[in-house]
Order: structure tokens, then C-alpha cells, then sequence
């Protein structure tokens, strides 16, 4: 097994441990679930540009979204996404239900493999990156998981494999 | 005294002993998941080092951090103490016309009393943290850090969320409960002119803040109004991304044993925003400053700003467990929460809480940190005991009794008359102590002894065995007066080993009881006159000790209390490197034992055996012992007894004490072994109240009697 495919294992293995749902496709496989699913809002970059969609965002929130992620963090089954963009932001909070899109390529083993990248990002005037690892959850009353509180009740992610 | 009340009324709340019983042990399980494969302590170590800074290189850092934001039209301000920082934000919700301000969940605002200073602006300030609205709207304050709802029952939470809002709630649908919560807040998020954060790091390299939440609530309060008001107090600045990331990993494992938290948001500047009137959101940050600047000066008290409010020093402390957050700290909870007490709000209250501590240091093994908490509250109780004086018969005791071993020896030789009308025909231990309240009935105590172990020592001739191999014991009063056999038989096995022991010309107290109590002062001459009686460090092999609490004073305080005496601290720093528990010593000299017997045994690890003195003998006893030896569940956790403490607070070491028997019970042994004669005294005085059949012994006892196989 190639060092790529061994930070897959893990980033799926660890996703899974907080019910992220990982899809593996490839880009054409992928177009093809973009125009079944018809997601509400959608902001993914080239070759799936064409899909963009916005949406009205207010308290009633938005069925789905899908967006890309930048990066994979395979320790913690994290996905890191720019959210500097505002309407990604507001996607991204108010969402039922959140897809997520990463390519293989862009998977890394730890933490401390994300700080340049946030160094960089970090560098202009303002940002907003999150790093999110499974749907929104509590465990506030009685400690008994509850997922869904404030942000998407699932989260999603598909995994392109691009090598 | 007001908290001893308070302690009664908890401990008698079965709601929140069942909470926090369970809490605890789905805690030490799920974060130990979290953590394999991991080095904590070297992590550790790695966050304390990159948050050691003087107050001058904090307020470099501010300034850094300050400079990268204000490039972003954002608005820095320093708040020296809780009133200017109310005053602050209320003047910046006003400003912005602010009705509503959602507000994610923050111990700095808590810290100051936010919402109750809005709300007589006449603001309102709706929390949006689950756990922190279902106080809000109970009209309650938070019992933990990072759980504050935990005292309550599903049943509670459905009653509060009825009252308010009208619906009929099925008390066992935790899930509709969370639903109700979610539609409910939903419109504050867009009705609110102001959201108010606080931030888990603030990234000085960048002026970037890092947000750590599981419910999204603290990505909508940023996201949603037109204005974010950042709240974070000084110590929350670290250097750079890199340092930053060594908190994000280990601060959700130790909070709740999570492997990372949902969202880790990280917030620059000033973003864009459609509410907003120029497009872009209007950006605050209140540095709080409320004393904690003057401490990064500090000598002992500075660690505490290391914290990284994980709430874990509460889940770990067995006397939490007991009384909750409510008695166990004030605003800060657990360990952490007895400190800053002391450093940033009421000194006299916090004089009262720091006696809940039992000294297990538990919570110094656990913090993320690496920060010495028991060690803090220790030094605490005596800064406390000089300023506010301590409780004047045990000052006597400390200062003209256990000081002046003459003295002592006579005490106890008249209790070990007076107490004969009170033995039980065992005479191991006292039958019944007339006019003492109830609730210190929930063991026996071992009789005084009517001879020592020092005298026990001559008779026996023990002194006369010479050897070039040679150790010093240390008996302790518990073993001096209390339990003399145990040091007999380690005698004994030694001997038989080849090794000449050693012993202290007189008899003085080892200085913790003092220095626990807070009488630093009777506690260093204690301190002072022992080292006198101890032997000269070169000629022995090891200094060995049969209880931990012992070891662990001579260890570290005997050099902190001897700081000013260069001969004594001298000494005192060889001696400590030579200190050990019997078995430490066994184990390095490779003394194996062959067991015959087909009991079943199982063992208490003292909580200054493992955490004091860093050996835990789990490998020697199941090469001893094999199939026969069964491990205990919870073996570390204290047994409740901590010295006086059983005393002060009997309520609250017999409820440890029970859970303690309880896991004795389900190993089915014969016979717990232990290495402490305090946990003996506690343990076995327990089981014996209780009727259970298992015998307690210290090793020493045991071992003497089995088969030594010297490899
Ligand atoms: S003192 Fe340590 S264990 Fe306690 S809350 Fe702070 S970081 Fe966590
Ligand atoms: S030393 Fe033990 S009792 Fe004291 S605060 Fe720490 S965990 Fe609690």
C-alpha cells in the first residue's frame, strides 16, 4: 500500500468513529451524483464549477450544501475548509445536511501538517477556516450523544481519488 | 462553617452522585481510547513549555497579535479588570443598537458575570450552548467547565424547557429535547445585533483565534450577526500555529475523551458580512486582564495561566465527584477552579474550598497542560494558613506535638492507655469512640500499638545485624505507632536478604500532615529536625519507606522547605534520590518471592505510590502472584482517607470509600494488598464497618511470609 492510501485507511477510519459518511468516487462518477442530488447550495471549484448554485439563507436554514474541503487530516478524520467566503460560511453552519468534497491528493497524517497552510491562508487581512470532524453533536444533557444541535445533522464526504 | 453544609446538602443529592459517578468512569475509559498510541506526558510537556512566558513576553504578544488585526479595521482593547470589560461590551452592543446578543459558551464571561451586567442595561444576552441556555433559562450557574448541565436529569431539563416553552416534553426523547433547543435559538442567531465568542487560543503570529465547539453554536454566533465580540482573557495567546496545534490535539481528548472536537474554527480579522452595514463584520477583542497579568510574575501561582480549561482536573478529582462544581470551585471548577479562586476572585472563599482538596494528585497526572495543581493548592494552604491562621488545635498538634518527637511518643503512649476500655477483643482496633458524631462511624480505627516499632526494632536486636549492603527506613508515625508489624517484617525480608536497615535516632513526623493543613511554619521544622535524625545519604543503598505520603515529603518538600538551609537542603536533595517504596526496591534488586497459597489477591495503588513516588509494583505482584492476582477496576483512584482530611470531611471520604469497596467486592479476592499504612487504616477500617471478608494487608506483611527467590 502506497503512504497515500495508508492516510485514507485512517482518515476513513476515523471519520466513521463520528459517523461521517465517506463516499469514494472519481470525477466523473462524481458529476453524475452532483446532478442526481440536486444540492441546494453548491461552491465547488474546477472541473465542477458549472454545478455552482446559491440559495437564500435565513433562520429556516437550507436542505443540503456541498462544498470542497482543502484538506484531510487522517489523525482526527478532520476536514479543513476556507470559509472566508461568507456565503460558505452561512452554508456551512445552516445546512440540514453537509457534503463535503476532498481529493486524495490532499490528505495529510497530522495536525502540524496543516500549519502552513494556515500560515498562508492566515497571512491576508482576514480568514475563516474551520475544521470540522462529523456533524454537529452534544452531549449536554445526561451525556447521551445527540448529533444535530446547531449546525448539519450529517456530514458527508466524498473522496476523490485523483491518483 | 457554611461549606460544611453545603458539602452535607450534596452529598446527599443522589441525582448528582449517580452523574458524576458514571461521568467519571465512562471519562478515565473514553479518554484513555483517545490517548493510545499517544505520549501524553511528552505532549504535555510540549504545551507547558510553549506557555511558559513572563508577563513581558505576554504583552509582546498582545501587542503582535493586536498589530495583525487592527491591519483588518478590527478593534483591540485592554480590560483591566470585570467591570471595564462589561462596560466595554456594553457600550459596543449599544453602539450597534443590540437588542439581542448570542453568545456561544465562555468561562471569561462567566468570570466577569456577563450577562447578569447586560441584562441590567437592560440587554439580553441569550446563551446558545446547550448546556449553558438550559442553565440560563433554570437560572442557575454551571457545575463543570466544559459540561455545565451535568448535576441535571433529563427529567429536570424537560421540566425547565416546559416552563419555557409551553410544550409537553417527553422527558426520555433527549433527542426532541435537542430539536426544541436548535428551532428555539435558531431566530436569536438572526435577530441578534451582536454575537459574543470567546476563544480557546489566540494566535499571536497571526492575530488569528481559535475556537473549540462541539455544537456549531459558536460558528453561527460568529457568522451570523453583523458584530463579533471576542472575550478571551491574556493567557490564551500562544506564539504561533504550530503551538496552537499541540492544544487542539490534546484539549478535546482530556475534555470529554474525544479524539478531536466537531468544529476548531479560526477567526482573523474582520469578514465579510451581509448584515453588516459596510459589508464587513465589526470585529472586538476585550483582553481581559482581572489580576492575571501580575501573576505571569508569579513564583508558584504562574502555572496556573497554563491552563487550557480542558475541565479535566474536575473529572479526575475524587472529592468532585462527590459534591460537584457547585461546592467544588466557584466560577473556575475542579482543581483549576480552587486556584484561580484564590487568584482571581475571593481569597476567603477560596480558603474554604481548598480544604475539599484530598491531596491525591490526580489531577496533576491528568492536566494537559502539566500543571502541578496539587502542588499549587498545597502551597496555597500554607500562604492561607500564615494569613488567615489555622485551626488552633491542630496547630498545637503540629507545632508542640509531632515537631518534638519526645513529646509525641508520650501523646501517643497515654492514648494507647486510655484507649484500652475501647478495643475490641481483637485489640488490632477500637470498638467504639464514645460522643463522636455519626458520620464518622464509617470505619474502624486501629488501636494505638502499646509498643513501637522503634522500640520493637531494639528488642528484637535488629540493630545488631551488620552488612556492607545497607538501606535506612523510614517508619512514619503511621507505622511507628499504628502498624509497628509492618515494619517488622520488612525488617525481616531484608535482613534475610543480606541487607543491614537502618533507622532515625528519634521518631519525627515526615511534615506533610503540617504543611497539608496549611501550617507551613510547623511543617519546615518538622522538616528540619528529621533530616537531623536521618542517616548520612553516601553509606546507604536507598531510603526505603512503607508509606508513600512519607516518601513523597521527603522527595519534594524536604527540599522546598529546606531552600534556605544549604547543609539541610543538601542532604535532603541525596536523600530524595535515593527515597522508595519497599517494592521499588525489591523489584531493582531483583528480590523475587514464590507464593503457595491459592488466595486470590488484588491491589489499591496508593495515590502517593504511583503519582508520588512513580512505581506502581502491578508487574511484580502478577510475577508473584500469577493467576492468583486479580486486578482492581480503579486501582489508582484514592481511597478517601488523605490524613486529616477523613476527618474534616467524613461524609466525603466514606462516599470514596465506598465506591473503593464496591470494585474490592467485584475483584472477589481474599486479601487487597496495598502499600500505604493510611490506606490500610482506611480500607481495611471500612470493610471491617461494613461485615466484607477480605482481608487487608500492607506487602511488607505478606511478602515476609512467602519464599524469597533472590535471581
Ligand atoms: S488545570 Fe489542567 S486539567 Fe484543569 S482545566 Fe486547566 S488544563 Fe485542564
Ligand atoms: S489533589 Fe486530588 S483531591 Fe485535590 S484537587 Fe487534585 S484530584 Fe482533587
Amino acid at each position: 500500500m502506497t503512504n497515500t492510501d495508508t492516510l485514507l485507511e485512517k482518515f476513513i477510519e476515523k471519520a466513521k468513529d463520528v459517523q461521517t459518511i465517506c463516499i469514494k468516487t472519481d470525477k466523473e462518477a462524481f458529476k453524475n451524483i452532483l446532478k442526481e442530488k440536486n444540492f441546494a447550495f453548491v461552491s465547488l471549484n474546477t472541473p465542477f464549477k458549472s454545478f455552482n448554485k446559491e440559495c437564500e439563507f435565513d433562520e429556516s436554514g437550507i436542505k443540503d450544501a456541498i462544498v470542497n474541503a482543502d484538506f484531510a487530516i487522517a489523525e482526527t478524520g478532520t476536514l479543513v475548509v476556507d470559509s472566508t467566503e461568507e456565503k460558505i460560511r452561512l452554508a456551512t453552519t445552516l445546512a440540514e445536511n453537509l457534503s463535503l468534497v476532498i481529493y486524495a491528493s490532499n490528505m495529510v497524517a497530522k495536525l502540524e501538517n496543516i500549519v502552513s497552510y494556515m500560515n498562508d491562508k492566515n497571512s491576508a487581512d482576514n480568514a475563516y477556516i474551520a475544521f470540522i470532524t462529523g456533524a454537529s453533536r452534544t452531549a449536554d444533557i445526561e451525556r447521551v450523544l445527540t448529533i444535530g444541535v446547531h449546525g448539519p445533522v450529517s456530514l458527508t464526504c466524498y473522496i476523490i481519488e485523483d491518483l | 462553617m457554611k461549606i460544611k453544609q453545603e458539602v452535607k446538602k450534596k452529598l446527599n443529592d443522589k441525582v448528582l452522585y449517580t452523574n458524576l459517578k458514571n461521568f467519571a468512569s465512562n471519562y478515565k475509559v473514553s479518554r484513555q481510547n483517545a490517548l493510545t498510541g499517544l505520549d501524553f506526558f511528552k505532549l504535555r510537556n510540549d504545551i507547558y513549555k510553549s506557555k511558559d512566558f513572563s508577563k513581558e513576553e505576554i504583552i509582546a504578544l498582545f501587542e503582535e497579535f493586536k498589530q495583525h488585526v487592527e491591519k483588518s479595521g478590527c478593534t483591540v482593547l485592554h480590560a483591566e479588570d470585570a467591570l471595564t470589560a462589561n462596560k466595554l461590551i456594553t457600550e459596543i452592543c449599544k453602539k450597534h443598537n443590540a437588542e439581542y446578543i448570542v453568545k456561544s459558551k465562555s468561562m471569561t464571561s462567566e468570570e466577569i458575570k456577563l450577562n447578569h451586567y447586560l441584562e441590567k442595561q437592560g440587554l439580553k444576552p441569550i446563551e446558545t450552548d446547550l448546556g449553558e441556555w438550559i442553565l440560563q433559562i433554570a437560572g442557575e450557574h454551571p457545575s463543570h467547565m466544559v459540561m455545565p448541565a451535568i448535576h441535571k436529569t433529563r427529567q429536570q431539563v424537560a421540566k425547565i424547557f416546559e416552563k419555557h416553552t409551553g410544550e409537553k416534553i417527553n422527558p426520555d426523547d433527549i433527542d426532541k429535547m435537542v430539536k426544541i433547543a436548535r428551532k428555539y435559538l435558531r431566530e436569536y442567531y438572526f435577530k441578534a445585533a451582536v454575537g459574543i465568542t470567546g476563544a480557546n487560543v489566540a494566535v499571536a503570529s497571526s492575530g488569528t483565534i481559535g475556537i473549540v465547539t462541539n455544537e456549531g453554536n459558536a460558528r453561527l454566533s460568529s457568522t451570523v450577526p453583523p458584530v463579533h465580540i471576542v472575550l478571551v482573557g491574556y493567557e490564551k495567546l500562544v506564539k504561533n500555529f504550530s503551538d496552537a496545534m499541540k492544544i487542539i490535539r490534546l484539549l478535546p481528548k482530556s475534555a470529554t475523551g474525544q479524539n478531536i472536537s466537531t468544529y476548531v474554527t479560526w477567526i482573523k480579522g474582520s469578514n465579510p458580512s451581509f448584515k453588516s452595514d459596510t459589508g464587513n463584520k465589526h470585529t472586538y477583542y476585550i483582553f481581559l486582564d482581572n489580576g492575571r497579568l501580575s501573576f505571569f510574575e508569579h513564583p508558584f501561582l504562574k502555572d496556573a495561566l497554563k491552563c487550557i480549561r480542558c475541565g479535566s482536573c474536575a473529572n479526575v478529582c475524587p472529592a468532585y465527584e462527590m459534591v460537584g462544581g457547585h461546592v467544588f470551585g466557584d466560577i473556575y471548577i475542579g482543581a483549576i477552579g480552587l486556584i484561580l479562586t484564590s487568584m482571581l476572585h475571593d481569597e476567603k472563599k477560596a480558603k474554604e474550598i481548598l480544604s475539599l482538596c484530598i491531596g491525591c494528585k490526580a489531577c496533576s497526572f491528568n492536566c494537559p497542560a502539566g500543571i502541578d495543581l496539587q502542588s499549587i493548592i498545597s502551597d496555597l494552604n500554607v500562604y492561607m494558613g500564615k494569613k488567615y491562621s489555622v485551626n488552633p488545635v491542630k496547630k498545637f498538634i503540629y507545632s508542640a506535638v509531632m515537631k518534638n518527637p519526645a513529646v509525641f511518643k508520650t501523646a501517643m503512649k497515654t492514648a494507647s492507655f486510655l484507649q484500652k476500655p475501647m478495643l475490641d477483643e481483637t485489640k488490632e482496633n477500637i470498638k467504639n469512640i464514645p460522643y463522636i458524631p455519626k458520620e464518622h462511624n464509617f470505619r474502624k480505627l486501629p488501636s494505638i500499638k502499646t509498643k513501637t516499632f522503634s522500640e520493637l526494632f531494639t528488642e528484637k536486636k535488629f540493630g545488631e545485624f551488620k552488612s556492607s549492603k545497607k538501606v535506612f527506613f523510614y517508619p512514619g508515625c503511621a507505622v511507628e505507632y499504628f502498624f509497628p508489624d509492618m515494619g517488622v517484617s520488612m525488617v525481616e525480608v531484608l535482613q534475610k536478604t543480606g541487607y543491614q536497615v537502618d533507622i532515625p535516632k528519634a521518631q519525627v513526623c515526615c511534615g506533610l500532615p503540617a504543611i497539608h493543613a496549611g501550617d507551613g511554619e510547623s511543617g519546615k521544622k518538622t522538616i528540619l529536625k528529621n533530616i537531623k535524625h536521618m542517616g548520612n545519604p553516601d553509606d546507604y543503598e536507598a531510603f526505603l519507606v512503607l508509606c508513600p505520603s512519607c516518601g513523597m515529603a521527603i522527595k519534594e518538600d524536604f527540599k522546598k522547605y529546606t531552600l534556605d538551609y544549604i547543609a539541610e537542603f543538601k542532604k535532603s536533595e541525596k536523600i530524595g534520590k535515593k527515597v522508595m517504596s519497599f517494592a521499588n526496591f525489591l523489584k531493582i534488586n531483583n528480590i523475587r518471592f514464590q507464593n503457595e497459597d491459592d488466595k486470590k489477591y488484588t491491589y489499591h495503588t496508593p495515590c502517593h505510590q504511583g503519582r508520588g513516588l512513580g512505581f506502581v509494583p502491578e508487574e511484580f505482584l502478577k510475577e508473584t502472584f500469577g493467576e492468583n492476582f486479580i486486578p482492581l477496576k480503579d486501582s489508582d483512584v484514592c481511597c478517601g482517607f488523605g490524613g486529616s482530611f477523613s476527618v474534616d470531611y467524613p461524609g466525603i471520604s466514606a462516599g470514596i470509600l465506598d465506591k473503593k469497596i464496591e470494585n474490592i467486592i467485584n475483584t472477589k479476592a481474599d486479601c487487597l494488598l496495598t502499600d500505604c499504612p493510611g490506606c490500610v487504616m482506611q480500607i481495611d477500617g471500612g470493610l471491617k464497618q461494613k461485615g466484607v471478608n477480605v482481608k487487608v494487608k500492607h506487602l511488607s506483611e505478606v511478602l515476609s511470609n512467602l519464599k524469597i527467590q533472590k535471581k
